[in-house]
């Protein structure tokens, strides 16, 4: 049966005093799709080996439905764990590699071979029964590092970068797959990822990490539209971000622009940061119309990005900001070229105040 | 190749450089494989010599051969001294070999994960009586025993085997160890296997090859083993290459031919046995 | 023979194995586990043959004692290791230029008591002269082996070696490695110069010897005589008379300038436990039956006086005063002292 996950207050501080991890909290809930999102070095992986019993906390403890495992070594913990590049036994059958977990478990080769079975069929194995890991594509390698973890029917089941070693195609592909076997099976999945769109596009929370540290905790669209710290708004997707004195109402980020804050954030005061998406900046040919401070500004195309469906700006503001515009590539409106001069503007309340 | 060289003198004038060099590469490939003939041949000759010499019925080398002969097989395998060198021999390799092997994987494990202090001057001390010369291993060895008056005991013989063989056996595991990804036996452990299943299950036979090769290097390293040997034998019990030599004091005959060849293909046959049943085979593939 | 060892030697070899670290496996004879040991040093070949199947076994149970007979070489090497309180061996048997360097080092003592071995009053004086440390219990006579199917015909003289039509056929020592070779460059001294003491003369001699073949082992020597590589060389007399009665076209010659001596000595160390024994064991191989036997066995021509050999060993062995008296022994004690100095001198001569 699927479990929680509470890390409460987890700290690994490695010989030489490096903090890999620093008083890392969450909760996990069960049969949730849980991503720990971070650039390399934030902790992630740390922590996902303190989860499977590698590493032992120096702080802070680790509980699995209320029950503190902190100290229980790895072949105790009944988790699965799929690994970056598989950790496939070499010397093993495809079968065999697969009935490994169900042999230390003591089961009877009936029973063994039956759910040994199932899971190469549950994968899209069956027939490659007596291959050897060295005999098999990187998408399949993945597939039997993902029925060996699920065939013992784990608490939870781990995932380091499991799909990173994989091209594009294969990982969407994958990506899909992992996620339907996650819901169908109710599995409770802890995983590690450094791609945001990979997480965005599979987990039901993510929490991002950066230096040893949690900076949020949320939904992917929270995570995306409500970012609470400078890095997350930096780290997932493309962002402006804006730092400047609040002055009544609005923000003076200098050089002649004023931002109009949102509503919801009139009780900030002092130095503040902002972040607005490009998307939501909307892009106009330039007229000599005044602008409406604080929630519009003029400037001049620096440089475009086709991106197919949409197309990125770099647009220098006439007071020198640079700024990324986001226009849906709607097929109707023209283009800008460099060189255009272009009117901008947007809702205050898309404008996100972020923390340090 | 010959393709290139046959139509190469057809080519017109600015083809003057490809066709040398069409023409030089057949040359080169003549040599490449003159070279590799040559040190063939000198690797094998010596061989082929006390194959020779074992079978020729004279009582000393002659070239070319006047006959072939078993006569010096049937007088080795008739000698009670070297019979009983040849068992001794084995008997030494073999307890050589295990106590090396025991002794060398697990220094070698300990070493690479054990996160020890001073990792590197352990190591470099294990490999250490590679670089004495072993005649100084075996007469400090002597010296030792003389002086805790423990005599010259055949656990000694292999005690001392074990010193100049130990070095293969810790640098072939630590070879395979150094390759070796560990998160295969988290992979165990995650999987339910206790750390000593796991180093059955998973680290054993994935080291396998590396301490099979020690293991193949202490066995011949100790049946042919003089130099260590010759302080270290005890009267009545003297390993096959002391009893060679000395004998070659006395008498240089076919006999010494025919001990060779003997020991030769008995070397052969254990290193294929212990391939064959230990098996090398099975993932090497890979 | 191999069958009947076979099973013997796998039981001592499964055993051994099951008790690895437990200490000595059983000796090949048995002897109770109290009987004193004897540790002595000796050859191998047939002369190792003859000792372990009778004339030690015949000590042994004559003595009540083990006869512990090392054969590996070398000898010297491993006494100079072990304690001179608690040497490994008792009595140690090898050729009289390492019996001198053993003596000269105090690690044996230089004088057997005749007291306390009485065959001593029976030995030729060559045998306990004082060119020899401990005592000699044979002696081979080191002369020149020729090869009789080559027209070569009366060699009378050690010079004859130096003649021209032996170029390409001519065999000699490594000397800083082999007695024979050192007791020859002595030779030479006396042949050419003003005697034994005469390096100058003798290294000019050998100069002069070139092309020579030159071999470390005797054995090697007896082999190349035999194929017919070598037609003229320095050898011992038990090395071509030992092929006596296969019809092998070598002969010896004794020179009449004399031939060198190349004895078996026998000593007793100074730290042994057990000189009783020692003692009895040089006296017991001076014995007329031992000596004859063994005599007989590697041509070695024996010390005691008294021994009555075949008439087959009588004729060639030196088996009377008049033939004993033509024996030249080397100043061994002289030559190690400057052994490193003729070492580096002769390399060089053989090296250009």
């Amino acid at each position: 049966m699927s479990a929680s996950i509470e890390i409460a207050g987890v700290s690994k501080v490695y010989d030489g005093g490096v903090r890999a991890v620093d008083a890392v909290a969450m909760d996990i809930r069960q049969g949730e799709f849980f991503s720990l999102l971070g650039p390399s070095g934030c902790g992630k992986t740390t922590t996902l080996r303190m989860i499977a019993g590698f590493e032992i906390p120096s702080a802070g403890a680790i509980r699995v439905d209320g029950a503190d495992i902190t100290h229980v070594p790895a072949h105790k913990r009944d988790m699965g764990m799929v690994f970056q590049n598989y950790a496939l036994f070499p010397h093993r059958t495809v079968a065999e590699n697969v009935a490994f977990g169900l042999r230390m478990r003591g089961l009877d080769k009936a029973t063994i071979a039956a759910k040994v079975k199932a899971a190469l069929a549950m994968v899209e194995l069956s027939g490659l029964e007596d291959r050897r890991p060295a005999q098999l594509s990187g998408g399949q390698q993945q597939r039997v590092a993902l029925a060996r973890a699920i065939v013992i029917a784990p608490r939870v089941l781990l995932c380091d970068e499991p799909l990173g070693a994989l091209d594009k195609k294969l990982r969407q592909q994958m990506q899909f797959e992992l996620k339907q076997l996650q819901k169908k099976l109710g599995l409770t999945l802890v995983f590690v990822t450094h791609d945001q769109e990979e997480a965005l596009a599979m987990s039901d929370r993510i929490a991002v990490m950066n230096g040893g540290r949690v900076e949020q905790v949320g939904t992917p669209t929270e995570i995306y539209n409500q970012p609470t710290t400078r890095f997350v708004a930096d780290f997932i997707g493309d962002t402006n971000i804006f730092r400047g004195e609040r002055a009544g109402p609005n923000l003076d980020v200098g050089k002649g622009l004023i931002l109009a804050l949102p509503p919801s954030e009139m009780q900030s005061t002092g130095v503040l940061s902002v972040a607005l998406r490009p998307e939501k900046i909307r892009l106009s040919p330039r007229t000599d119309a005044a602008v409406t401070a604080g929630s519009a500004a003029r400037g001049v195309i620096e440089s475009t990005n086709f991106l197919g469906g949409a197309v990125l700006y770099r647009v220098t503001l006439e007071g020198g900001h640079r700024v990324l515009v986001q226009q849906p590539n709607a097929g109707t409106s023209r283009l800008f070229v460099p060189g255009n001069g272009v009117t901008l503007d947007w809702t205050p309340a898309d404008l996100v105040v972020l923390k340090d | 190749m010959q393709g290139t060289a046959s139509h190469s003198p057809s080519l017109a004038a600015p083809q003057q450089a490809t066709r040398t060099a069409a023409a030089a590469r057949p040359y080169g490939r003549y040599l490449y494989l003159a070279i590799n003939i040559a040190i063939l041949v000198f690797l094998l000759a010596p061989i082929a010599v006390v194959v020779v010499f074992a079978l020729n019925p004279t009582p000393f080398i002659q070239f070319p051969p006047v006959g072939v002969s078993l006569r010096w097989f049937e007088k080795f395998f008739a000698s009670r001294d070297f019979m009983h060198a040849l068992w001794f021999s084995l008997e030494v390799a073999v307890l050589t070999t295990v106590s090396a092997t025991a002794l060398g994987a697990s220094a070698a494990l300990a070493l690479a994960r054990g996160n020890l202090p001073g990792t590197r001057l352990i190591v470099a001390t294990m490999l250490s009586p590679l670089m004495l010369p072993a005649i100084l291993t075996g007469l400090a060895l002597f010296q030792t025993y003389v002086l805790l008056d423990v005599g010259r005991p055949t656990w000694g013989l292999v005690a001392g085997h074990t010193l100049v063989t130990l070095p293969y056996v810790v640098r072939t595991t630590l070879a395979v160890l150094h390759n070796f990804d560990t998160r295969l036996e988290e992979a165990a452990q995650n999987l339910g296997a206790s750390p000593l299943r796991t180093f059955f299950e998973v680290t054993l036979p994935l080291i396998k090859p590396g301490v099979l090769a020690g293991a193949i290097f202490a066995f011949i390293v100790s049946f042919d083993q003089f130099p260590v040997s010759l302080f270290l034998v005890s009267p009545g019990n003297e390993t096959l290459p002391v009893t060679l030599f000395n004998y070659l004091k006395f008498d240089l005959d076919g006999t010494i031919g025919a001990a060779s060849v003997v020991s030769i293909v008995l070397a052969f046959v254990v290193v294929i046995g212990l391939d064959r049943t230990v098996g090398l085979r099975s993932y090497v593939k890979l | 023979m191999m069958k009947a060892l076979g099973p013997l030697s796998r039981r001592r070899f499964l055993t051994a194995s099951a008790s690895l670290g437990i200490g000595t496996m059983a000796a090949p004879y048995v002897a109770r586990a109290d009987d004193p040991t004897l540790r002595i040093t000796g050859w191998g070949g047939k002369w190792g043959e003859v000792m372990k199947a009778e004339i030690g076994p015949a000590f042994e149970s004559e003595f009540k004692c083990k006869l512990q007979i090392d054969s590996a070489f070398p000898y010297l090497p491993k006494l100079q290791a072990s304690s001179r309180s608690a040497p490994i061996y008792d009595v140690m048997h090898t050729n009289s230029n390492e019996q001198w360097a053993a003596a000269e080092m105090g690690l044996v003592e230089p004088k057997i008591d005749a007291k306390l071995v009485p065959n001593l009053a029976d030995v030729y004086p060559y045998a306990i002269s004082d060119k020899i440390v401990g005592v000699s219990i044979f002696t081979s006579a080191i002369g020149l082996g020729m090869r009789t199917d080559k027209g070569y015909s009366g060699v009378t003289s050690w010079k004859e070696l130096w003649d021209a039509k032996y170029n390409g056929v001519r065999g000699g020592y490594v000397i800083p490695v082999n007695s024979l070779g050192q007791a020859f460059l002595m030779m030479c001294g006396t042949l050419f110069g003003k005697g034994q003491l005469d390096l100058d003369a003798a290294y000019m001699a050998l100069e002069k010897l070139k092309p020579i073949k030159i071999v470390d082992f005797t054995g090697a020597m007896e082999k190349m005589l035999l194929s017919g590589e070598v037609g003229m060389c320095v050898i011992h007399d038990s090395g071509i008379y030992r092929y006596d009665g296969q019809n092998q076209p070598t002969d010896f010659v004794s020179p009449s300038e004399g031939v060198l001596s190349l004895e078996q000595v026998l000593t007793i160390t100074p730290g042994s436990k057990m000189k009783e024994l020692a003692n009895a064991y040089v006296n017991y191989m001076l014995r007329p039956e031992v000596q004859k036997r063994l005599a007989e066995t590697v041509w070695y021509s024996p010390a005691n006086k008294k021994v009555k050999l075949d008439a087959k060993y009588d004729a060639k062995l030196l088996t009377t005063p008049e033939k004993v008296s033509k024996l030249i022994q080397v100043d061994w004690k002289w030559y190690n002292e400057r052994k490193d100095e003729i070492d580096q001198r002769v390399n060089r001569i053989f090296r250009a």
